[in-house]
């Protein structure tokens, strides 16, 4: 871990957080106000029969309780492209961007090691998706208490909800600084960190909406972002350890694979 | 002492190998698809000289200094940089050494002086030579508190040049480094060049500019391939080379120049002037000289230039064999000679 280069990632990335952090904190704030507003109503369209039951459940999510609308921001699509932003964007740029634009050069070029450059980046990324997370779930605890659901909310839970995320997220960032530290171009590694997430992504919320493709969630990470069930006090322990897992192997990956490759000049 | 040695460095890119792949190159088969940017390069570099490493476009320079600061693993062959393994002991190398890249890169976004507070901090030295160098190189403060992204492409050089400089390194690795600099500035980097030296600091110069190598480097090595083609001194390399002379005599009487030691390509024109090649000690051309009028003599001056253009004229044709060229720092005179 260096401290020098800790202090230029988080100067460089600082403004993007606080930006992300607000933008999480509204979106965050806004569906307990939403399922308080509208979820009595959403919930008897359904029942009458006029939207088929399968479209009741997205991700996991749904506007018909507390739990359901904390869970549905989480996996909506608003939430998962301002969390990318740190855990895909920052990721396959942090070394493979610097890469394709000759900047890791003068990097590499001090007493650093290439693990210490990798490590430092990782609990950087983590330490930002954190804070993004956290910001979330300061906007779900004002929403409810701006909806008068606080009593409603298991408050004693928001830090495995916290935990949840993190380990999910940082899963998904590991994997994107795996791929950053094995291309020598940005593409790729943006490329090849898109195509999982978005395969995951498709196969949860396929899953989540077709009976006969439930068997398929399993083999997403957004899986196991189970914010329902971790409010619910039924959290599934082997779900976050699969999580920590798939971090653990791509950390693995990069550390084996960074220090061995050779860095051709830019071109 | 040597601030720098290689022995029989190689570095062949292309795909990792595969044990199978490792097992036919031990039974001498060549990888199919690999390049050879590196072969068998051995050298020596001794603390405190300005040594200049040449070759065009693709010869292995970069190559070469990527391996020696830890960016490219050898494949075969070992090195040392200041008393250490270059693939044990890489951290500990670069923070002793200063290192400028060919066509750097800089943090667009950060000011002059914020980069150069970052890259000195991530080096752990202090900035002893800056204040110096941003002198020298006229960078004012002012600039300094511009972002990168406004400077042109020689304040960038500059910039890279005291990243690479700012603290006082033992060793200083610089690619192409006047690259972009204009005419004053250039003769303003020479002169810190000329008190690195003086200060007993060890400079390894990549240039395929040659008149800066013959005004700035004490050795000089020519790589063509990725192999070594010559070793010497700058001073012996242009001693060596043949310089073109032309003469005029008052009454026609042309001296006669065959079998002079050293002189080579006489030609006589129709206008009475006689054209030749020199190569060596001067003295038996000169006495060849005596006693005929001599209107007019002009002897070129010898520019590293030519010699190069020799060497590599010498060694077109060595697609097959492998050089045999390696020679070290104590081996200067006899390296002379180790042109394949």
């Amino acid at each position: 871990m260096s401290w020098t280069f800790f202090k230029h990632l988080w100067r460089s990335q600082r403004a993007k957080l606080l930006i992300v952090s607000v933008a999480i904190f509204g979106w965050s704030t806004f569906l307990p106000v939403i399922y308080q507003s509208f979820g009595s109503q959403m919930k008897a369209l359904i029942d009458s029969g006029v939207i088929p039951k399968q479209f009741t459940s997205f991700g996991g999510g749904d506007v018909f309780s507390l739990g359901g609308s904390i869970a549905l921001g989480y996996i909506h699509p608003i939430s998962i492209i301002l969390v990318s932003i740190f855990a895909i964007g920052l990721t396959t740029s942090a070394v493979a961007g610097e890469r394709q634009r000759g900047t890791l050069e003068v990097v590499l070029a001090r007493p650093l090691s290439r693990r210490t450059l990798y490590a430092t980046l990782f609990v950087g990324v983590v330490l930002f998706i954190g804070i993004v997370l956290a910001a979330a779930i300061a906007g779900t605890v004002v929403g409810s208490a701006a909806s008068g659901l606080l009593g409603e909310l298991a408050a004693e839970r928001l830090p495995l909800l916290w935990l949840n995320g993190l380990l999910m997220w940082g899963a998904i960032a590991a994997i994107g600084l795996a791929a950053s530290v094995s291309f020598d171009r940005l593409g790729p590694a943006i490329g090849v960190t898109v195509a999982i997430v978005v395969v995951s992504y498709f196969l949860e919320i396929l899953g989540s909406l077709w009976p006969d493709a439930q068997g398929l969630q399993p083999y997403s990470l957004f899986h196991y972002l189970a914010a329902r069930e971790v409010l619910a006090g039924t959290t599934d322990v082997a779900g976050l350890a699969l999580l920590a897992g798939v971090a653990l192997a791509a950390i693995g990956w990069a550390l084996v694979e960074f220090p061995r490759r050779d860095l051709a000049a830019p071109s | 002492m040597d601030a720098l040695t290689t022995t029989a460095l190689t570095k062949r890119y292309g795909h990792r190998e595969l044990p199978i792949q490792r097992l036919a190159r031990r039974l001498g088969r060549q990888p199919s698809g690999d390049v050879l940017a590196l072969d068998d390069l051995s050298i020596s570099v001794t603390e405190g000289e300005i040594f200049g490493f040449l070759g065009p476009n693709g010869a292995g320079k970069s190559t070469m200094i990527r391996l020696l600061l830890g960016y490219l693993h050898p494949t075969a062959g070992s090195a040392t940089v200041l008393g250490r393994d270059i693939v044990r002991d890489s951290v500990e190398i670069r923070r002793r050494v200063g290192y400028l890249p060919g066509g750097i890169a800089l943090y667009d976004s950060l000011t002059g002086e914020r980069l150069l507070d970052y890259l000195g901090e991530l080096t752990g030295r202090p900035p002893t030579r800056r204040a110096e160098l941003l002198d020298r190189l006229e960078m004012s403060a002012r600039t300094m508190r511009r972002p990168v992204r406004d400077y042109s492409r020689g304040m960038r050089q500059k910039m890279g040049i005291i990243q690479a400089l700012q603290h006082d390194p033992e060793l200083a690795i610089l690619d192409e480094p006047t690259e972009g600099l204009d005419p004053l500035m250039q003769r303003a980097f020479y002169g810190i060049l000329d008190d690195l030296r003086e200060a007993g600091r060890t400079i390894f110069f990549s240039s395929h500019v040659l008149s800066e190598v013959e005004r700035v480097c004490d050795r000089v090595a020519i790589v063509r391939r990725g192999r070594l083609v010559a070793l010497e001194d700058v001073a012996r390399l242009l001693e060596r080379r043949k310089r073109n002379v032309e003469l005029r005599v008052a009454d026609g009487d042309l001296p006669r120049l065959e079998g002079v030691p050293g002189v080579s390509a006489i030609a006589r024109t129709a206008d009475g002037r006689l054209t030749c090649q020199l190569e060596g000690d001067v003295g038996p051309f000169l006495a060849a000289l005596a006693g005929h009028s001599i209107v007019d003599l002009t002897i070129e001056p010898a520019h590293l230039e030519e010699a190069f253009l020799e060497l590599y004229e010498d060694t077109e044709p060595d697609d097959g064999e492998p050089a045999t060229a390696a020679a070290s720092a104590g081996e200067t005179g006899e390296a002379g000679e180790a042109v394949a």
